[in-house]
């Protein structure tokens, strides 16, 4: 027999055997007067005890176990016990839930739970972000009235989940995704949405490298292989052959520099290439620059020197000489090719408050509208094609400049107003550059020269 | 009605508001593509496939508008669900409007693409609007989904913006047609894409009215912006 039974049993086992006592000793109507009262004080009690539990039945559920007597205070403390287990374990329940979904929160990749009506359970906040879902007031909506690419909903209309599916995001122009749905448990699905907008972008520039590559290799050997064939069927005079002849040199020159500027590429991309740092001074290499510049110009252009006071003229910097120099002779050839005879096309350097070198190369030139300069570091992008290859650009000045650039941590700024000219600044971080005692520099500082 | 009636009468009308959206997700793809070829990202294979899906546009109306008249026929809806395939009925119609109105984008931006760098600069501001057109026409159908009355009203608020931009363009090549007459050719065909593209927002602007309309049901159609958000506000 239970204990709770036993317990419940004393309180009438003594009222009756009172009750006998009494009635044995003094009559009937005593053993009644004891009987009543004893059994109406039973009943309360249970009664008390009942209306306890059923108040604690209804409260909420964290209230604690009301605390009984005698039999209902072993039945209490055995029902105390069992919430306090299914307590815990919901809350071991509630832990694990919670620890799973801020896992899949925590997802780099959009996640979001579909039944088998393909409507939105559960997404993740990436998932919410990629596709533009509210979790508020999308549970319940079928997933295909809100993600209504045609490539998405013919996916979840097939049900063949093998690949996965690229679609370009309405939410977020130029945006690509992949999405893959997994179907898990009964007719659920998971669906994995992932930002590929990048990966998208390097297979497309890989695609549109090697086409233009091939079309700027392609234009110059038309031309000699042209040439050779006229050589070799017609007889002709001499004059005409040497024209031809220096032609064709023309063209291989072209492609020559093509290679060399897509060899110069590819080394500044690879890794294995470490960068050769030495610390040099500025102005040697300014007035190389503007020797060159003065080359190039053939006398066409007035070239001048603005090296900013004192200390700029001494600076040293730290870097590859070599390459910083190639990538300022860049912008410098840039500035002549794009500046008409008689322009004017300054060179710059100018350390800044910060300590920060700027080198600049302005021009008075043609300019460059705004919507092209964030493009102009492009591989063979091109704001007038027939310009460009007229004046023997290969398409890959800029993109050398921005890898040399990117290598040193510097940044380059275009100014530029169409008609007027442009001005080209590389920006080194103060890291990089050394200010010498102002001492020492004046002896440098060398006045502008002007062609 | 028997439970399996309602439900087969619900799965129904989801299957009708599901179409809808789908059709939409195709006229906001054609839209995107169209966005591209006026902005030169793309080349004339996608203006083919501009044609095809048009035809798909078309043939999806009229598969919706004949589950919409079959839903009325068997089951006589009332209330809400008869507003609800009204307003179907009503936004398929605008939706395939919009795919006309695209087709016309995309071929006449073949055409200006040999102008003069001149009026090819306004292009920038058309393809803006466009844009702006689009995420009008995204928000409206995004509000259908959610019967989201909210999010129409800002739809309908947001027409004006389209109406402005396509006021500047026109003054804007209006005195690019003066300054120089050899521009009118081009400056004409970018007139008509604008107008398109205005067009399109007001279709876009429509979707929401009827939005509006099925779940309140009260007609939108004639009332300003600040007396829509008014009724709206309204719970």
């Amino acid at each position: 027999m239970s204990p709770v039974f036993l317990a419940g049993l004393v309180a009438p086992v003594a009222v009756a055997a009172l009750t006998a006592l009494v009635g044995m000793a003094f009559g009937a109507g005593w053993a009644l007067a004891v009987l009543a009262p004893g059994a109406a004080g039973i009943v309360i009690y249970h009664l008390w005890n009942l209306h306890l539990l059923a108040r604690w039945t209804r409260a909420s559920s964290d209230t604690a176990v009301p605390e009984g007597r005698g039999a209902w205070r072993i039945a209490f403390s055995d029902l105390y016990r069992r919430v306090r287990l299914r307590t815990a374990y919901q809350r071991d329940l509630a832990h694990t839930i919670e620890r799973f979904t801020s896992a899949a929160e925590a997802l780099p990749d959009g996640m979001v739970v579909l039944d088998a009506a393909n409507r939105i359970r559960w997404a993740n906040a990436h998932a919410q972000r990629l596709m533009g879902l509210d979790l508020a007031r999308d549970v319940g909506q079928a997933l295909g009235n809100l993600v209504r690419q045609p490539e998405f909903i013919r996916y979840l209309d097939t049900g063949d989940f093998i690949d996965a599916v690229v679609v370009d995001s309405h939410r977020d122009a130029g945006a690509t995704l992949s999405i893959q749905i997994v179907p898990f448990g009964v007719e659920e699905k998971l669906l994995i949405s992932r930002d590929i907008t990048r990966l998208e972008a390097v297979t497309r520039m890989r695609r549109d490298f090697i086409a233009n590559v091939s079309h700027e290799l392609k234009t110059p050997l038309t031309v000699v292989s042209g040439f050779l064939e006229t050589l070799q069927d017609l007889d002709l005079e001499p004059r005409q052959r040497t024209r031809f002849l220096r032609l064709m040199q023309e063209q291989a020159k072209n492609m020559q520099r093509l290679v060399d500027d897509l060899l110069t590429l590819s080394a500044l991309e690879s890794e294995q290439n470490a960068l050769t740092e030495t610390t040099f001074a500025v102005m040697p290499l300014m007035l190389e620059l503007s020797a060159e510049a003065k080359a190039l110009s053939g006398g066409q252009h007035t070239i001048s020197l603005d090296v900013g006071p004192d200390g700029d003229a001494g600076a040293t910097v730290v870097g590859a000489r070599d390459e910083l120099a190639s990538a300022f002779g860049n912008l410098v050839s840039n500035a002549i090719r794009y500046t008409p005879a008689g322009g004017t096309i300054t060179l710059g350097w100018h350390v800044g408050e910060d300590g920060s070198g700027r080198f600049s190369v302005a021009d008075t030139g043609i300019g460059i509208s705004v919507e092209h300069i964030p493009r102009l570091t492009e591989r063979f992008y091109r704001i007038d094609r027939s310009r460009s290859r007229a004046t023997g650009g290969t398409g890959l000045g800029l993109a050398i400049v921005k890898h040399v650039l990117l290598r040193h941590q510097a940044e380059l700024d275009v100014a530029s107003d169409p008609g007027a000219g442009s001005t080209f600044s590389v920006v080194l971080p103060a890291a990089r550059v050394r200010r010498v005692a102002a001492a020492n520099a004046t002896a440098a500082t060398v006045a502008p020269t002007s062609s | 009605m028997t439970e399996h009636t309602h439900k087969q009468f619900d799965a129904e009308m989801e299957a009708i508001r599901s179409g809808v959206l789908s059709m939409g997700g195709l006229v906001e793809t054609q839209l995107a593509r169209a966005i591209a070829v006026l902005d030169e990202n793309e080349d004339h294979a996608a203006l083919d496939q501009v044609g095809a899906v048009e035809q798909q546009i078309n043939q999806m109306q009229m598969t919706i508008d004949q589950q919409c008249s079959q839903v009325i026929a068997k089951r006589q809806p009332a209330a809400i669900d008869l507003r609800m395939i009204l307003t179907v009925t009503k936004i398929v119609n605008d939706l395939e409007r919009v795919g006309d109105e695209i087709k016309k984008v995309a071929y006449k931006a073949t055409q200006t693409r040999g102008a003069a760098p001149l009026t090819r600069m306004r292009a920038f501001d058309v393809v803006r609007a466009a844009q702006h057109a689009q995420s009008m026409l995204q928000m409206a159908l995004d509000a259908f989904a959610r019967l989201d009355v909210a999010a129409a009203a800002e739809v309908i608020g947001r027409d004006e913006e389209v109406d402005a931009a396509f006021q500047a363009i026109l003054r804007q090549l209006i005195s690019y047609m003066m300054e120089d007459p050899r521009t009118i050719t081009s400056a004409l065909e970018i007139v008509f894409i604008a107008k398109s593209i205005e067009r399109i927002g007001d279709h876009a602007k429509n979707i929401a009215e009827a939005v509006v309309q099925v779940v309140k049901g009260i007609d939108v159609r004639h009332a300003s912006a600040e007396q829509i958000r008014a009724e709206v506000a309204e719970e």
